[in-house]
């Protein structure tokens, strides 16, 4: 190429420190400070030179090179410091982005400019390991155009186009790629992750419930609304009350924490026979990095798309944890009757810490003199709760010491966790078997798209107690003291001042306002992340089957992945090459004669103007010299002189003139 | 049956019309590189936003190729002009491009091909290392011809071709590398050079009137006059340049006039047909200048008494067209 590779113009580097600033933009919250501010100051620094012409590292400023080093080096230093190694999800960023920032002082040439960018280009892929939210993608989809303009700028050194007209054809690119991006999306056969071991930090922690209770750190939970899953009920949703979705069982406890039972190969599954209305459901599982899914207390069927088996306890845990968004199809039905006859851990229902919770068992002794049957000592705790001024709160105190003794015949003010536990040992030292179980309870429906929306703040622990005959039956100790929390919903038991920010919280209409706000922000990602970003694998089988694709395998999706790219391909580029008619109507006009002289043979030569042309056809065709002067005269007026002559006089003068070949 | 092959070959190719080349620049191919990268990211942490970050920068790389194409696929070359120049001097060939597109193309290099350039590499010929880069056209617009004027250095007395014109250009994204020829029949006339050290003839054979001194003739200055190529160096008015960047040529009117005989045998001392052509050709110049009438009398050809700018140039194309 003969191009002179000449100095990259001021203006390109501009655009390439915004874009690049754009880029880092999100990364700013997730890496360390002074990463961030290593890259900003070489951006500025960059800055600088161009616009007050500060040196840069160069041969003729050797001490800046020296200086370029040291914070190559410092910054390394500090990257193994903070991260151990440069290879996971966070150190690689971070590596990253303090690279761009020393490079960006020394770009010097094109192949300079072209890598910063391309690394640009990058480092929007690795903001999407760390968020891929509507938000992040528009800025990212702002980014990618402000990046293409870039190349556009380097290109367009001397400034020929404006900045409108480079930034004009980034966008358009970039729009009409879209159409190709989706064929490619739907079609590209998609293999399932990952290809090497992930580095473990690829995903963050995200928050949920735990398999292991602490009082105290379910109510942790319900400050966050942040989506736990999504379901779809393919008709009825069950009432509120219903509404259990079952996580972790605990059994075993120190007095303080509730852990699950060490699982073993011993563990059988569970007999579960259930009756009532069937529901049949989608789950949308936001990822939790835990190895259990959520379900409707009880399903019947498996989930088949990600992996699991039922445990001992009725929880469904999935061989890989959960470090994506699923999506698993089950039907349940809210009438069961758990392990009636039997169940191998019952003694281990039974536990309780020796020389804890004193009080609690000599209450429970009280209790069992008076009655030994299970369904009375129940009705018995229930009432207890109902009746002995216990509050329910959703901050409650911190407790110490024995927690349970402390929460029973002391503060009195508690959370679900501080219902369960104690109701557990009280059944327990009543010497009826009793577990924990941990989950969520309600959801909202979202009135957008109908989907129940079960949020982390419906994060929610009960009881189960067995009773021989019946198995093991739901007993909710916090529906005795706050009804309302498990028929209403969490949303609506919260003060307003918890359920909006503040601004809405000031009046009920401004909390609906919000509420509707919410909802329908709440559908839109829910489709983003149903149809979007849950496409993988096993959701493009799905889809092209759907689509009518029978058993799609990667040969086929190759094959229609190549014709359906090239069709658009095709109509794309037929609309960019089809060379529309002339838009200036003057000049079509004047086409329009020249192809009414060209039936006599009569063309019009590259170097002709339209004076000579017309000097040249008076003599072929005398008849006509006339029209042909006015023809040629308004033509010329309009196109390069005055623009008195309307266009109406040439469009009727070519109109009028009708060359006979008689005439010739 | 080879035969018939070829001319089928041949009439396709002219359906076809001009060829237009296209490959990736190494920055194409970084950007492929790049690309391939985002995918495997994309893979191994199974995420949706890199898959389709990837699909959506590898679309507009398949736009890209297109987007280059068509900066310079509708673009004509039409004439190429140049006026005579005097060997060693530049050509000035003036390029006709006629964009017949309804998009404005820009940044388009134009190159000839250049001989003396050989690479063993076959791939570095056919991305136009032996074509030189004369000209960047900034911007061509729609539906518009324009005028673009490329200097070649001249080689040698005669006509001399233009050849292969190489136009390319990488716009927008210097992703790809488009290229086109077109070849040039336009050639652009070569004086001889106008040197020589031999005096003018100033007797003719009919023993007219004979020029007495010409050097006081040329001394005597009479004004100014535009520069036209072919006028002598040590003529231009240079500390008139300076002042104002015009070129000027100093005119002298000598204080005689008469007929000059310039013919072939004048130059018999001088061994080699190029000199003796240059010699010439200088006597043309300093007649013209001098305001004489001269007449050339080759071997090949006779011309007669004259003077003034066409006859100038009829004598210095016979001059350059001289075959022995």
């Amino acid at each position: 190429m003969n191009i002179k590779a000449n100095q990259l113009s001021n203006a390109s580097l501009i655009w390439l420190m915004i874009s690049l600033t754009l880029a880092t933009l999100p990364h700013f919250s997730y890496q360390p400070l002074w990463v961030s501010i290593i890259f900003l100051a070489m951006i500025g620094w960059r800055v600088m030179a161009i616009k007050y012409h500060w040196p840069l590292p160069s041969r003729q400023y050797k001490s800046l090179i020296a200086l370029q080093i040291l914070i190559a080096l410092a910054t390394g230093f500090l990257l193994f410091n903070s991260y151990g190694n440069l290879i996971g999800r966070d150190a690689g960023t971070a590596l990253l982005v303090v690279m761009l920032g020393l490079k960006v002082i020394e770009i010097r040439n094109e192949r300079d400019y072209y890598l910063s960018c391309f690394l640009g280009y990058f480092l929007v892929a690795t903001n999407f390991l760390y968020s891929q939210s509507i938000a992040t993608a528009s800025l990212m989809f702002i980014v990618v155009i402000l990046m293409t303009n870039c190349l556009i700028s380097v290109n367009d050194n001397n400034q020929v186009l404006s900045k409108q007209k480079q930034l004009k054809m980034a966008s358009k690119l970039l729009l009409q790629s879209i159409p190709l991006m989706l064929v490619l999306f739907v079609f590209f056969p998609r293999i399932a992750g990952p290809l090497w071991g992930l580095p473990q930090d690829a995903h963050t922690a995200k928050t949920g419930i735990d398999n292991k209770m602490t009082l105290g750190r379910i109510s942790q939970l319900i400050q966050s609304d942040a989506v736990a899953f999504r379901v779809k009920f393919d008709n009825e949703i069950p009432p509120s009350a219903e509404r259990y979705w079952r996580g972790p069982v605990l059994w075993e406890t120190d007095g303080t924490t509730w852990t699950e039972l060490q699982f073993n190969s011993k563990n059988k599954k569970p007999t579960i026979t259930s009756s009532g209305q069937a529901y049949p459901y989608t789950i949308t599982l936001e990822p939790h990095d835990k190895h259990w899914i959520f379900a409707l207390d009880f399903p019947t069927n498996l989930a088949k798309v990600q992996k699991t088996i039922q445990t001992h306890d009725g929880k469904l845990q999935s061989i890989k944890p959960i470090n994506q968004r699923v999506q698993y199809k089950l039907i349940s039905h809210t009438q069961f009757e758990f392990n009636a006859n039997n169940d191998t851990h019952l003694d281990r229902a039974l536990q309780l810490p020796e020389g804890q919770h004193a009080r609690t068992k000599q209450l429970a002794q009280q209790w069992l003199q008076i009655s030994s049957d299970p369904q009375q000592l129940i009705q018995r705790a229930l009432q207890h709760f109902n009746q002995q001024n216990f509050f329910y709160t959703l901050s409650p105190s911190v407790l110490t010491g024995d927690t349970i003794d402390n929460f029973l015949f002391e503060s009195r003010r508690g959370f679900c966790e501080h219902y369960a536990a104690s109701f557990t040992v009280l059944m327990r030292a009543a010497g009826i078997p009793t577990r924990i179980v941990t989950g969520y309870q309600g959801g909202d429906i979202n009135p957008v798209d109908d989907y129940l929306i079960v949020r982390q703040q419906d994060a929610h622990a009960w009881t189960e107690v067995w009773l021989a005959g019946q198995g093991w039956i739901r007993v909710d100790p916090t529906a005795a003291v706050a009804q309302d929390r498990i028929e209403l919903g969490m949303d609506n038991i919260m003060p307003s001042a918890m359920r909006a920010p503040l601004f809405f919280a000031s009046s009920s209409q401004l909390i609906d306002a919000w509420q509707s706000i919410r909802n329908n922000w709440d559908a839109i990602n829910n489709a983003w992340n149903r149809s979007i970003l849950a496409y993988g694998p096993e959701l493009q089988k799905l889809f092209l089957s759907s689509l009518g694709m029978t058993s799609p395998d990667w040969q086929k999706m190759t094959i229609y992945l190549v014709v359906l790219f090239n069709l658009v391909l095709l109509i794309i580029v037929a609309f960019m090459l089809y060379n529309k008619k002339n838009n200036d109507p003057i000049v079509a006009t004047y086409q329009q004669f020249c192809k009414k002289l060209a039936r006599f043979d009569i063309k019009r030569d590259n170097h002709e103007g339209p004076l000579s042309f017309a000097n040249k056809t008076k003599t072929l065709l005398p008849h006509y010299q006339a029209n042909i002067e006015t023809i040629t005269q308004l033509y010329i007026d309009l196109r390069y002189g005055r623009q008195q002559s309307s266009l109406n006089d040439l469009k009727q003068a070519v109109k009028q003139f009708k060359p006979k070949k008689t005439m010739k | 049956m080879t035969a018939t092959l070829s001319q089928l070959f041949k009439k396709f190719n002219q359906l076809r019309g001009r060829r237009v080349f296209i490959l990736p620049t190494r920055f194409g191919i970084l950007y492929a590189a790049f690309l391939f990268l985002i995918l495997l990211a994309a893979i191994n942490y199974s995420n949706s936003l890199g898959h389709i970050l990837c699909f959506l920068l590898a679309s507009m790389g398949v736009l890209a190729m297109h987007y280059t194409y068509n900066n310079l696929a509708k673009i004509e070359f039409l004439s190429a002009h140049a006026d005579p120049v005097f060997c060693g001097q530049d050509i000035q060939f003036k390029l006709l491009f006629d964009n017949q597109s309804n998009n404005d193309c820009y940044l388009i290099d134009v190159a000839t091909k250049q001989n003396t350039l050989k690479s063993w590499n076959p791939f570095k010929n056919i991305t136009g290392f032996n074509y030189q880069s004369h000209h960047l056209i900034e911007q061509l617009s729609a539906q518009q011809q324009q005028r673009h004027t490329i200097a070649i250095s001249s080689k040698k007395r005669g006509k001399q071709a233009l050849e292969q014109i190489r136009i390319a250009s990488r716009f927008p994204f210097g992703l790809f590398d488009t290229w086109t020829y077109f070849t040039s029949n336009d050639k652009a006339i070569v004086y001889p050079q106008a040197v020589g050290d031999l005096p003018l003839p100033i007797s003719n054979e009919q023993g007219q009137y004979i020029v007495g001194a010409k050097t006081k003739g040329l001394d005597d200055f009479s004004g100014f006059n535009p520069y036209r190529s072919g006028d002598p160096i040590h003529a231009i008015a240079w500390k008139a340049a300076a002042r104002d960047d015009v070129l000027r040529t100093k005119q002298f009117s000598s204080a005689v006039s008469g007929n000059i005989h310039l013919s072939w045998q004048d130059t018999a001392q001088l061994k080699d047909i190029e000199d003796r052509l240059s010699q010439l050709c200088l006597w043309i110049i300093e007649c013209e200048t001098a305001g004489l009438n001269y007449a050339l009398a080759l071997p090949t050809e006779l011309i007669d008494y004259s003077h003034g700018h066409s006859h100038q140039q009829h004598c210095l194309t016979a001059l350059a067209l001289y075959e022995h």
